[in-house]
């Protein structure tokens, strides 16, 4: 019974999960990040810094910042 | 019944593959975690499962993946060599027939560990990975607590949906991995965007939680007990107020103490009185076989090297209390005892340069997250908010891995291969990332792009 209701819960959301991920555009392709601000962190920290002249994801009509 | 709902189940989840074939990647992740076949009585057990949702899985990837991101790191190529390594040291082994078996799984859970971070390209299968991970570990954790909750448990008698006492159903192994994905856990209940945070998520992450926490009671494996005292140690380190936090640790842990099962407290109590416990002291006399072994096989005896063992060992007892105290001391016999601890089992097996390359893969792992946390929260940017938090996850997971596995010979343990995949995944991901990030067409290019291969993962 309690081996039941376990394997029956952790499959229906394995089943939901992976039903949401097929229609997940983002799930193969994403969008080029926003460049960088300023200093990006102390790997890269004063040697990239940018005047930024392109349009940004964010800037664009309904996109948004990508990971 | 239940042989027909695994059958549909398995069925639909690779049919979903043939639409995004990331899935047969996330259904091999299933099976090699849950393990159908096992739960089955017919039908799926009569099918080399596994290994036709690998290729699946292997196809899939060459010929639909876009491949032009994939990068080799240090870690990675360190699982190629030990992957080799294993597969001389199995060809010499001093125990040929129980070597040729462990070598049986063992090398495809570091293929999969070697293929696993060339599939992970986007946040997003970064996060299913995670998430499938823990829903996987999910059907052996709810039943386990559910079972502890209800009936206490006990050490070898909590019955984990099947008798075999093998891969993520051996007591010990199930409490060390169950302690090691809270901090995941968490992290998918924050920042998850399959299961978005709502009510619903809350509730079921606080209950898998709490689980999770069940495990080492039910199973009473002291290894668990070690990790969440290591888990509590690490939650202290970025809590905003340490001593209430602290307060409120010790205070719930007392409370919790009536509670729990009197052959939990007793068995616990152990921990302290490793003189006369023999578990312990074969534990000792093990290690100090493989040491002796080590330094006569320096690159190792192969796999379950230790079934030559023969060990002697003695228990001391104080009986009685008071004015009359009698010490007794027993003398035993024993032999072809497991290592009981995955470096000892590395050193044992695959030598010197096999520990190494061990130490390698795990200790780069710590290294690696700490160095992506900082960084990311240097960065500080709106869509990266998740990263520093998943890195750190990801490194608390690894390092109560590398705690409960000084006690648990779980070297080769395929869930903890997924986790170290995910980190290399993750990595080389951020890398990419932040190269996109910082290029510039007409200037600095050959500057972003020498800083960029300097920021390697490893």
């Amino acid at each position: 019974m309690v081996d039941n209701f376990s394997i029956a819960l952790s499959h229906a959301l394995i089943a939901l999960a992976a039903w949401r991920l097929i229609f997940r555009d983002d799930l193969d392709r994403e969008d080029p990040p926003a460049p960088d601000k300023e200093r990006a962190g102390f790997a890269m920290g004063g040697l990239v810094r940018r005047k930024q002249s392109k349009p940004t994801n964010e800037d664009k009509p309904g996109g948004r910042g990508n990971a | 019944m239940r042989d027909l709902a695994f059958v549909g189940f398995l069925m639909a989840f690779l049919a979903l593959g043939f639409k995004r074939p990331f899935i047969f990647v996330l259904a091999y992740a299933y099976v090699d975690i849950v393990a159908p076949q096992r739960l089955s009585y017919w039908m799926l057990n009569a099918v080399p499962i596994s290994v036709i949702v690998f290729g699946l899985a292997v196809v899939g990837w060459l010929a639909v993946d876009d491949k032009r991101s994939v990068r080799l790191t240090p870690r990675l190529f360190a699982i190629l060599t030990l992957l080799i390594y294993c597969a001389y040291t199995t060809s010499v082994a001093d125990v040929p027939i129980f070597a040729q078996e462990k070598w049986g799984w063992v090398w495809k859970a570091l293929i999969f560990a070697f293929f696993l971070p060339l599939t992970l390209r986007t946040k997003l299968r970064i996060e299913a990975l995670a998430l499938f991970m823990v829903l996987c570990a999910s059907a052996i954790i709810v039943t386990g607590g559910i079972k502890t909750a209800a009936s206490g448990g006990g050490y070898g008698v909590l019955r984990l949906l099947v008798d075999n006492n093998s891969g993520l159903y051996e007591g010990s192994i199930i409490s060390t991995v169950a302690i090691c994905i809270i901090p995941l856990i968490l992290w998918l209940g924050k920042y998850g965007t399959i299961f978005p945070q709502d009510w619903r998520v809350k509730t079921y992450v606080a209950a898998l939680v709490f689980a999770c926490l069940l495990i080492p009671v039910g199973t009473q494996a002291r290894t668990g007990l070690v990790c969440i005292g290591v888990l509590a140690v690490l939650m202290l380190r970025f809590a905003r107020y340490r001593f209430l936090y602290a307060g409120l640790v010790c205070a719930v842990g007392l409370m919790a103490v009536p509670f729990l099962p009197q052959s939990f407290t007793e068995r616990m109590d152990t921990i302290r009185e490793y003189k006369a416990d023999e578990s312990a002291n074969t534990r000792l006399a093990v290690w100090k076989w493989t040491w002796e072994y080590a330094k006569n096989n320096p690159m190792g005896g192969g796999f379950d090297a230790y079934r030559q063992n023969k060990i002697t060992l003695n228990t001391v007892e104080t009986i009685g209390d008071g004015t009359t105290t009698q010490i007794e001391v027993q003398q035993m016999e024993d032999e072809g005892r497991a290592y009981h601890s995955s470096y000892f089992e590395m050193l044992g097996e695959q030598g010197w340069p096999g520990l190494f390359l061990w130490l390698f893969i795990h200790l780069g792992g710590i290294v690696r997250m700490e160095f992506l946390h900082r960084l990311y929260k240097r960065r500080d940017r709106e869509d990266e908010q998740w990263v520093a938090p998943l890195a750190l996850a990801l490194q608390n997971g690894q390092i109560i891995y590398m705690i409960g596995s000084l006690f648990v010979g779980i070297a080769f343990q395929p869930f903890v291969y997924m986790l170290i995949a995910l980190q290399i995944g993750l990595d080389t991901y951020l890398a990419r990332r932040r190269q996109e990030a910082a290029w510039r067409p007409m200037r600095g290019e050959r500057q972003v792009n020498a800083v960029a291969s300097q920021a390697q993962p490893t």
